[in-house]
């Protein structure tokens, strides 16, 4: 049992959030943890009256129904990806990614990238799996390849912008070669200038825990749904906070010019944080914009949003994610431009 | 905080479970995602009920304690450092709070005047006629939109029209209808707007639900525009999104 697998993680590592650590002090400790949750949820009883009153305001009520609205509808996808994840550590062997992969990561990106299409989802799914195959020893490169091109290129997400747009299938294409493009493009720079170290916080706190393939599964998935669905919530009170504070006719003033345009939707895609799943019916909505400004829009969403900054954040470490997200951002409006220059 | 995990997520696949089943989740996410809820719920009930009883079970033996080796135990400081990954599942309490004592309402006028109107122009469908003498004929915002600048509204023509949705403003002599356009959640709510005229009497307040009922009066600006014979104050419907 004590022996350490994958990258020499074991489950001491897990500090207080391990019960095989909890065992000296491990009772007294749960009780207190428990007696806290309980006592959270009394207090917020107690202040019903002040919650109801709050609600009265319409600007604070918008706000809870959006924060509500993100956490709700990320759950679900949120428990499938937490559930791949698990089932990755609990099932797959250290060692079987990496030896799956192609070694040079000028293939193993791209073998990556397109590998995304196969999971269906958004992208709070997509973040706990990109974390374990790290975890797991896949190239970091290649990880960060699927990280981005799984919630934008899957067949739900192609499907649900081909029923936003139309008549219009070259938005199809062209968000799919875009996103392909970028996904790739970033995993290659990262492969080229990035700094694996920068992971290391995230592979720590992507501890493994050991014993039977079902307990690993059911303590992983614990452990990753608590973890993520923290920073979810932290994404989603942001989001809704912006979407509550920030009118967005304030965009119609800058839907003339073509590279302003641009811009503007793709710091848009960031400070909403739709679910990709959603987000092409939006963009059909932005008529005032051109057709490469709203792509922009489509190809940025599902990469860097504020909700996704705060769990990558959380996964794989401050530092990281301070780096990776402008570059990502970068990278995509630039490859959103390109291709819609190309195909729009 | 594995046990204290544990009753986090028991809390959390119980709101789910309870959203779902009271039919409260269609304020926040479209119909369709009620099974996939569910089946959310379901699975991080059973995750919570699991891991709480791996919790409380008592330890077989302490040899599988893992031995600490103080040089390498660099991890551990690590956490210590960073409390924020033992704390940052607290903060899932937050929405189980609010949506165990007051879930938050649906969407209403605050975000009309703030946000973009659905493009009721785009696509330029063409539509058949509505029949005539069968009654009025139920319609979504959007769909009267459309028809309404559908060859200026032809496909209106004789027919009575009955739409629901919310009063997002009060104006002289009628008031501007709005129901909100959903594809995945309340965060991607785009408004569609009739504006209503012709109302006898006292308008209801703003963001109260009405059905009205009446026939297309062609308009020149960019919303259609609608004609009421009458206005009927209603509770908030099942399914407040179109």
């Amino acid at each position: 049992m004590a022996q350490p697998v994958g990258d020499g993680l074991t489950a001491s590592d897990a500090g207080i959030d391990d019960p095989l650590r909890d065992r000296g002090d491990g009772e007294r400790h749960a009780d207190r943890g428990v007696a806290v949750v309980l006592l959270v949820v009394a207090l917020a009883a107690l202040a019903r009256p002040v919650l109801e009153h709050l609600f009265d305001r319409p600007a604070i009520a918008q706000w809870a129904t959006i924060f509500v609205a993100i956490a709700v509808q990320a759950m679900p996808f949120l428990v499938l990806g937490v559930s791949v994840s698990a089932a990755i550590a609990a099932f797959v062997p250290a060692g079987f990614l990496p030896r799956m992969l192609p070694s040079s990561p000028v293939l193993a990106v791209p073998v990556a990238a397109a590998a995304g299409a196969a999971l269906p989802g958004c992208e709070c799914g997509s973040v706990p799996i990109a974390g374990r195959l790290i975890a797991r020893g896949a190239p970091p490169a290649a990880a960060l390849a699927f990280l981005l091109s799984a919630p934008a290129i899957n067949p739900v997400v192609l499907v649900s912008t081909a029923v936003a747009f139309p008549g219009k299938p070259e938005v199809v294409g062209a968000r799919l070669l875009a996103s392909l493009l970028a996904a790739i493009v970033v995993g290659l720079l990262w492969s080229r200038f990035g700094r694996d170290h920068l992971l290391d916080p995230g592979r720590r706190r992507m501890h493994e825990h050991e014993g039977p393939h079902l307990r690993v599964f059911m303590l992983t998935a614990q452990h990753d749904l608590l973890s993520a669905g923290g920073f979810l919530i932290i994404g989603a009170g942001t989001a809704a906070t912006l979407q509550t504070v920030v009118p967005r006719s304030v965009l119609d003033s800058v839907a003339g010019t073509d590279l302003v345009a641009v811009l503007a939707l793709g710091l848009l895609a960031v400070l909403m944080a739709i679910c990709s799943e959603a987000d092409a019916f939006v963009a059909a909505s932005l008529t005032q914009f051109s057709l490469t400004a709203r792509l922009t829009f489509m190809v940025v969403g599902p990469m860097v949003d504020v909700k996704l900054i705060a769990l990558q954040a959380g996964t794989f470490g401050r530092s990281f994610a301070v780096r990776f997200a402008p570059m990502t951002l970068l990278v995509a409006i630039v490859s959103s431009v390109a291709v819609g220059w190309w195909l729009l | 905080m594995t046990a204290a995990g544990s009753t986090i997520l028991l809390l959390i696949g119980t709101v789910l479970l309870r959203l779902t089943v009271s039919g409260t989740y269609r304020r926040y996410v479209r119909v369709g995602m009620g099974p996939w809820l569910a089946v959310a719920g379901v699975t991080v009930v059973v995750l919570g009920i699991v891991t709480l009883i791996y919790v409380l079970r008592r330890p077989d033996a302490p040899a599988d304690h893992p031995v600490h080796a103080a040089p390498e135990d660099v991890d551990e400081i690590d956490d210590r450092v960073h409390p924020d990954r033992i704390m940052i599942g607290w903060l899932l309490l937050a929405p189980i709070a609010a949506l165990l004592l007051v879930a938050p309402p649906t969407l209403g006028s605050f975000g009309v005047s703030r946000s973009a109107a659905v493009n009721v122009h785009a696509g330029g469908a063409v539509f058949d006629p509505l029949p005539h003498g069968t009654g009025p004929v139920p319609m979504t915002l959007l769909e009267y939109g459309q028809r309404s600048f559908d060859r200026h509204g032809s496909s209106l023509a004789g027919a009575t029209v009955e739409l629901t949705g919310f009063i997002s403003r009060l104006d002289n002599g009628g008031f501007q209808l709005a129901r909100y356009q959903i594809a995945c959640c309340a965060a991607d709510a785009v408004p569609a707007i009739v504006i209503v005229e012709g109302v006898a009497g006292h308008p209801p307040r703003r963001d109260a639900w009405v059905k009205v009922t009446g026939a297309y009066v062609r308009g020149t600006g960019a919303l259609p525009r609608f004609s009421a014979t009458s206005v009927l104050e209603i509770p908030v419907p099942n399914e407040p999104y179109e």
